[in-house]
């Protein structure tokens, strides 16, 4: 389906090279990734630049009662130790959603230590190297305090419900009480970590008031509004540069203590410094996925019919903020069910505060309820494929609303046929080859349709080129190159006279690159300027006296591969370098929005992209907005060893339109990749005496590696959904994950026989 | 000031030279001191892969390679394996047309663990071709379209062989 015919002539959709959306064209920026040519964020030629290394504290929790540093200050090289005795002159910066600071100083080397890992103390010199071994040489003494270093601490507690995180409609209580079949579990997820490949750091210059940092970036804009206030400055004066992102998946959506610091030495010292936050370091300087425990209740008649769903769940948070990985924001959504009771409680220990990781909440959630409607499906001795489908939800039960588009049934259906799920059977430990044992799972994943607004400008160029310009970014889903489709389609020219340019707060705004908002918002933007900015070239083509279509009694003109004509045949046909020298024009500049008329002026245009008052949820309209996903997996289990491969999996994905497959089908690939390694392989493991984290590294935190991975399997079966965007399509990177573990679970138990309900399902649990 | 220790490297083909801390690592060579930053600092510390390099010819880890061990020999980073005209070189070609990365971070590291695999003569098969590219994470999970990738070119690569042995 075309959603947008700009052009009087047809093209050839969907091959590789053509440039419309939906095309399946490279990657845009990738000659290059691929020549070592693109600059992330530490990597800007910059002349007399200081390093910074950080020294993180050794403890849960407790007090530095001094820092010396009479030895870290001797050595070669070293210019300046900051520690908590240091005044920074910092103010808290308001928060994500709009509120305003609280005006209280902020300490980014704090004197009470909340965490083991956190910073509290920084050496800069001349050298990476000097700075590095004289952070070593730093001594800290404290007075320790009793922490809680996890949710299985005997001290943790029960926490404290959400007040926004409680559902409730029907009667749970009464419908599982006289339910035919019930099952009940409790699942378990630990700590993961985002470990995107280029760790966290930045490169930070002051000139008089003016604050540049090369840091990479999810959200250029509200990073720069976030270290405007907290160094009071004006938010003209912070320029964030982040053009590349070596990933982020969560990780690199506000700025964190580790930049305080940089940009404080950086004004201290009056040069620029460069701080590269180690590998280990990376584990405690912002907080991954939390550790999350759930418990499930269903109740169902004999014939599988889901009368009740009953969830208590919880996550850890900091000790010093309210942050829910909310194990409930799944379970509602997936089935047709009457009578649903969920709750989510926060229990405070002694980490950093968890963050947002790759399908936050949905992902945990999906796990728990996935899992839990298997178990159902074997209680009654009923296929787990059939059981989903029997309990099909026909509209969103929650908000009442009906699904916008809702493909799951598809999504199940196409994705079992591709799988052959049809040649299971259904006995646990039935399937085997040799000494493996084999087994199928089904993991159903979703993840919210989020609406942001977005501006892009168009610029025409003297030469016929037409170039793009957002402050949006491209951390490998693609940005770069489906706005080069969306602006080529739009404005009638070939890709290959399109320029974008990205990553850079001064440029327009946009909203975040997270919860998959981005695609759907700024190629609406895009879309909406490169159509004012093609009407613009053609009504000065028509009216401009200069014009060889002046006075050709024509009424529109078409633009077509770069060419302007009357579209009839007869008549000129110019191409647009042609048209704008004729024109006069160096330039020819169309600014466009999508917000709301209400939010045209400067303030409530700042504060949309800045922080997330505009950002609309999936029920805020008409209709219940979701993408989908459906996951079938084939694992093998070593009957001695217990150690687990998956060995093939089918992935089928309802995303609305897909911009650009390829690009959608590799960042699918990449999400189901990580949930294969939290089923199998990531958990953060913390010594109970301290809260280090034990393996704060990649060769003990161990993520997937090629040889762990087989071909992947990914299917379409989205159609476009107008509803929940400009051209059509829905959120692509969070939901890929959601589902995996869950899929990879149930294939472990159909295989063994046991229910591993802990991840991740490692050798030790199953032999 | 900490000692330093004048160096020369040859590095793709071209000799530089520089003072640096004996401690200096060749990934730190490259990149802070020679503006080389095509080669990535994934973990610097031997893990990841983001940071390989060749070293006469055979894949190294350069932030567990002293800059000052690898005079003498012959350094090939990412930004020396295309022609002296700009052709790309067949992995690179083959990662464009695969999408075989996202971010790009691990990038560099993953084409010049490409190009040792394939010339090793360890791209005989899938199988093969993941085991001998494990060494090289990606967190963006682009491993099918990698294996994809040195497939296609491992096939170029022979190809090119035999004409120009033909």
């Amino acid at each position: 389906m075309t959603i947008m015919e700009p052009n009087r002539e047809p093209r050839k959709h969907g091959s590789a090279g053509d440039g419309m959306v939906g095309g399946r064209m490279s990657r845009f920026e990738g000659e290059l990734k691929i020549k070592g040519a693109a600059t992330y964020a530490l990597e800007y030629p910059m002349e007399n630049v200081a390093h910074a290394v950080l020294v993180q504290s050794t403890i849960a929790a407790g007090r530095v009662v001094s820092v010396d540093i009479s030895k870290a200050s001797a050595m070669p090289g070293v210019l300046l130790v900051l520690t908590p005795q240091d005044d920074l002159g910092l103010t808290m910066c308001g928060d994500w959603a709009g509120n305003p600071s609280s005006g209280e100083p902020y300490y980014p080397l704090p004197q009470t230590v909340q965490f083991n890992g956190q910073s509290i103390a920084a050496v800069i010199a001349e050298s990476r190297e000097q700075a590095s071994e004289a952070a070593r040489l730093v001594t800290v003494t404290y007075e320790e305090t009793p922490s809680v270093t996890g949710l299985h601490d005997p001290n943790a507690g029960e926490g404290k419900v959400m007040p926004n995180l409680v559902v409730n409609w029907g009667d749970a209580e009464q419908a599982l009480a006289h339910a035919e079949v019930t099952i009940e579990a409790t699942y378990e997820t630990p700590r993961e970590y985002h470990v995107a490949m280029e760790p966290h750091g930045l490169m930070t210059t002051w000139e008089g008031d003016a604050l540049t940092i090369w840091e990479p970036s999810q959200w250029s804009h509200g990073m720069a509004r976030m270290y405007a206030e907290w160094f009071g400055i004006d938010y003209e004066n912070v320029r964030i540069v982040s053009p590349y992102i070596g990933g982020g998946f969560g990780s690199k959506g506000q700025p964190l203590a580790y930049g305080a610091v940089a940009a404080a030495a950086s004004k201290k010292l009056g040069r620029p410094v460069k701080l590269a936050v180690t590998r280990p370091q990376n584990f405690t300087s912002y907080g991954g996925r939390a550790a999350t425990r759930q418990t499930i209740a269903l109740g169902a008649t004999k014939d599988g019919i889901l009368q009740a769903i009953r969830h208590r769940g919880m996550s850890e948070t900091s000790v010093y903020a309210d942050y829910a990985e909310q194990t409930g924001a799944a379970t509602p959504v997936l089935y047709k069910v009457e009578n649903f009771s969920s709750e989510h409680r926060i229990v405070a220990v002694n980490t950093v505060t968890p963050g947002a990781l790759r399908g936050p909440g949905k992902n945990p959630s999906a796990y728990g309820i996935e899992c839990a409607m298997e178990e159902l499906a074997y209680v009654l001795d009923m296929d787990p494929l059939a059981l989903r489908l029997k309990n099909y939800a026909d509209h969103d039960y929650q908000s009442g609303k009906p699904w916008s588009t809702r493909r799951l049934r598809e999504a199940l259906t196409e994705g079992a046929a591709a799988f052959g799920w049809d040649k299971r059977s259904h006995q646990p430990r039935s399937m085997r080859d040799g000494n493996q044992l084999v087994g199928y799972g089904i993991g159903c994943g979703t993840f919210p349709v989020i609406r942001a607004p977005s501006e892009a400008i168009i610029r025409i160029l003297a030469d016929g080129r037409v170039e793009v310009v957002s402050g949006s970014i491209d951390m490998g889903q693609g940005t770069y190159t489906i706005l080069a489709q969306t602006a080529a389609e739009a404005m009638g020219v070939s890709i290959d006279q399109v320029v974008v340019q990205l990553g850079d707060s001064r440029l327009p705004g946009s909203s975040i690159a997270g919860g998959s908002m981005l695609a759907g918002s700024i190629t609406g933007a895009v879309h909406k300027a490169a159509l004012a900015a093609r009407d613009e070239l053609v009504g000065l083509a028509l009216n401009a006296p200069n014009s060889p279509f002046a006075g050709s009694g024509a009424n529109t003109l078409s633009v077509s591969g770069g060419e302007i004509s009357t579209g009839s045949g007869d008549g000129p046909v110019v191409t647009i370098a042609e048209m704008m020298k004729a024109l006069g024009r160096e330039h020819l500049e169309i600014r466009r929005n999508t917000l709301s008329d209400d939010a045209q002026e400067a303030a409530e245009q700042r504060k949309a992209w800045t922080t997330m008052a505009r950002v609309m949820g999936p029920t805020m309209g008409d209709y219940s907005m979701h993408s989908w996903c459906a996951h079938f997996a084939e694992v093998r289990v070593d009957e001695e060893f217990g150690t687990v491969r998956v060995s093939r999996m089918v992935s089928a994905f309802d995303c609305g339109r897909l911009y650009n497959p390829k690009l959608v089908e590799s960042q699918w690939r990449g999400g189901i990749i990580m949930g294969i390694g939290q089923a199998l392989l990531e958990e953060g493991i913390v010594d109970p005496r301290n809260g280090r984290t034990v393996n704060n590294n990649v060769g003990d935190y161990l993520v997937p590696t090629n040889a762990d991975i087989p071909d992947l399997t990914v299917i379409s079966v989205g159609v476009p959904d107008l509803n929940a965007s400009a051209l059509g399509g829905k959120g692509v990177g969070e939901v890929g994950i959601v589902g995996v573990a869950p899929a990879i679970a149930n294939a472990v138990y159909h295989a063994t026989g046991k229910r591993v309900r802990d991840l991740p399902i490692t050798l030790e649990k199953l032999i | 000031m900490t000692r330093t220790i004048p160096l020369s490297l040859a590095i793709n083909g071209k000799p530089h030279t520089l003072d640096v801390e004996p401690r200096v690592t060749l990934l730190d060579a490259l990149r802070e001191h020679l503006s080389l930053t095509g080669t990535k600092k994934g973990c610097d510390q031997g893990q990841c892969g983001a940071c390989t390099c060749h070293v006469d010819g055979e894949r190294v880890l350069s932030c567990l390679t002293l800059a000052a061990q690898v005079e003498g020999r012959q350094v090939t980073t990412i930004e020396g394996i295309a022609g002296e005209d700009g052709t790309l070189h067949a992995v690179q070609k083959a990662f464009i047309e695969q999408d075989a990365f996202q971010c790009g971070y691990c990038t560099p590291g993953q084409i010049m663990s490409a190009v040792a695999c394939i010339r090793e003569g360890h791209a005989g098969s899938d199988a093969e071709i993941r085991e001998y590219m494990s060494g090289n994470l990606c967190r963006c999970g682009a491993y099918n379209s990698i294996v994809a990738a040195v497939r296609e070119a491992a096939a170029a690569v022979s190809v090119n062989e035999k004409v120009e042995a033909a």
